[in-house]
């Protein structure tokens, strides 16, 4: 009985070990993508490629997260650097740490 | 007929506005731009009006940049604007004296001004920028700043042009710079309190008289040229941006204006070195038609801004040399001279800090204003007269602002004027007692967008 228990509890341990390392959870990369279409979409474009309705009116043109120059050395900071600071014509966003966290979750499921 | 007209227009839009705005909270800017976006106001402003890099791109591209991408708004894109204030001068005006009829200090208007703005998209690449005023002071209505653009983009040797037609009713109203006359700090001040006798043309003095219909271009975000002619609207098709104003400087035939300038942006900095200006012909006082003076403009501008999330820094600067040439003035002895100069230098250093408890802010400002002697064009008057016929004032602004957290519609402006001189001298300025300090004004603002 007891090394029933024992087995269920290391197996149980394993799997959320497992689960916390598969990477954001998928509500976290949902909110993000909600943050991500009401904020960038105007300029980054919905498919992150830097083609929003309003990229053509700017120089140099919005990033395209597509592009594999884009995912090189610390994103992370890049991104919350740009999103709290903005540059150039981009606007800083008022997003806290948390939906910062979750947009840039969102960005690396669906542009890298 | 007109001013029926536009109360009855200011009414509808209000109550309309009314209805689809109530229910938001959002903190956005002029809010129909920012429902229209998704986008909080400090995106566009520092502290509104001023405009980050984003704003002035925005407002370039005709109002219509819009998260949605329908052809057009709905609800249709109405913000409201509250305004209240308390006035005091050093000194009490004497009886009568004080503009519309106010009292001799001590000043409290509520509202000082209430508006409704159609600001936003039209259709697809046409928006606007359009504003009805109840303005408290003169208890009148009118139609005030008015922008209707077209704009577009395409390439010009493999660079972004941004161009565009723009239709408005105050030149510079359509800049994207905090520099000129119409955008320029102090953005808003005390309208019964006494202010200086000279102005230039440019300066304000045509705001809501004239209809001007102009086309610009933008290259690359680095270099922008724009020429717009304006013609009077007391009466032809622009008579609809003069609704509710008495159109008292009668513009013959039609107005240049022109504006150039160079721009470039680097990381959380951008600097603006530019020339605009304008020549106008008017009659003299009461005439409307014979001969007419010229008023040459020449002005030259820059703006510097350093923006993160939680500082933002700018200093913005203009001169404007104007040659008056009063030939039909003088023939009516309304002028002692047959020419004038007037020369206006304005600069102002701005400063604000967010935080979670709010933005906090300050501008510290230098004005001043010279030119010729003209004993008959300034004469001795109480208040607002000249004892020696010049029309130099100049003095410092400076000024507090609050904008509350989580509600970026509302500010609190703690402004107060101070004249080194007042209409050509510091002591006994009009012959008849008054000093410049007099005037010093205290001007308590509270301002609410909705």
């Amino acid at each position: 009985m007891g090394k029933i228990l024992s087995w269920t509890l290391a197996v149980a341990l394993l799997g959320t070990a497992m689960l916390a390392a598969a990477g954001p959870a998928k509500a976290q990369v949902e909110r993000g993508k909600q943050i991500y279409e009401e904020k960038c979409t105007l300029c980054h474009g919905s498919d992150g490629k830097g083609n929003g309705p309003a990229a053509s009116s700017f120089s140099p043109p919005p990033v395209d997260f597509t592009a594999p120059g884009f995912w090189k050395g610390d994103v992370d900071k890049k991104i919350a650097d740009s999103i709290e600071n903005g540059k150039g014509a981009m606007p800083a966003l008022d997003l806290s740490g948390k939906q910062i966290r979750e947009v840039i979750d969102y960005m690396k499921h669906r542009f890298k | 007929m007109l001013r029926r007209l536009v109360r009855s227009l200011f009414l509808v839009l209000g109550s309309l506005g009314l209805v689809i705005l109530w229910p938001s909270g959002r903190a956005q800017g002029v809010p129909s731009f920012g429902r229209q976006t998704g986008l909080e106001c400090s995106a566009c402003h520092t502290v509104w009006p001023e405009l980050t890099p984003y704003g002035r791109t925005f407002k370039m591209t005709g109002y219509v940049m819009s998260k949605s991408q329908k052809i057009y708004e709905f609800p249709p894109p109405l913000s409201g604007l509250f305004q209240a204030s308390f006035t005091h001068t050093d000194k009490s005006q004497p009886s009568g004296a004080a503009p519309f009829n106010s009292s001799a200090n001590d000043n409290v208007n509520l509202p000082q001004q209430a508006s409704v703005y159609y600001a936003g998209k039209i259709l697809d690449k046409l928006g606007a920028f359009m504003q009805f005023t109840y303005d408290g002071v003169s208890n009148a209505f009118i139609v005030d700043m008015t922008d209707i653009r077209f704009a577009d983009t395409t390439k010009l040797g493999g660079k972004p042009l941004v161009y565009g037609a723009s239709f408005n009713n105050a030149p510079t109203m359509q800049d994207v710079w905090n520099t000129g006359p119409v955008w320029g700090f102090p953005f808003a001040s005390a309208s019964v309190a006494p202010t200086p006798a000279a102005a230039a043309v440019i300066d304000g003095t045509l705001n809501q008289q004239v209809g001007g219909l102009g086309l610009y271009g933008y290259w690359n975000n680095l270099l922008y040229a724009e020429v717009n002619f304006y013609r009077t609207a007391a009466n032809g098709y622009p008579q609809f941006l003069s609704g509710g104003t008495h159109v008292t400087s009668l513009v013959n035939g039609v107005a240049p204006y022109w504006r150039l300038f160079i721009q470039h942006q680097w990381k959380n900095q951008s600097l603006m070195v530019g020339h605009y200006g304008m020549v106008t012909q008017i009659f003299p006082e009461g005439e409307t038609r014979g001969n007419s003076d010229t008023f040459t403009d020449i002005a030259f501008d820059a703006q510097y801004q350093y923006i993160t999330r939680k500082h933002r820094f700018s200093v913005a600067s203009t001169w404007i040399h104007e040659i008056q040439n009063l030939g039909a003035s003088y023939a009516l002895g309304n002028t002692g001279n047959r020419s004038n100069n007037l020369d206006t230098f304005r600069i102002n250093f701005n400063y604000s800090y967010r935080c979670p408890y709010g933005t906090f802010g300050g501008n510290f400002a230098y004005f001043n204003t010279f030119g010729s002697r003209d004993e008959v064009l300034y004469a001795p008057d109480p208040v607002s007269g000249s004892r020696n016929g010049l029309p130099n004032s100049d003095g410092f602004i400076i000024q507090g602002i609050y904008v509350p957290p989580k509600w970026e519609q509302a500010k609190i402006v703690v402004q107060y004027t101070i004249y080194n001189s007042f209409n050509g001298a510091r002591t006994n300025y009009d012959g008849f007692g008054r000093n410049a300090g007099d005037n010093n004004t205290l001007y308590i603002l509270t301002w609410l967008m909705f």
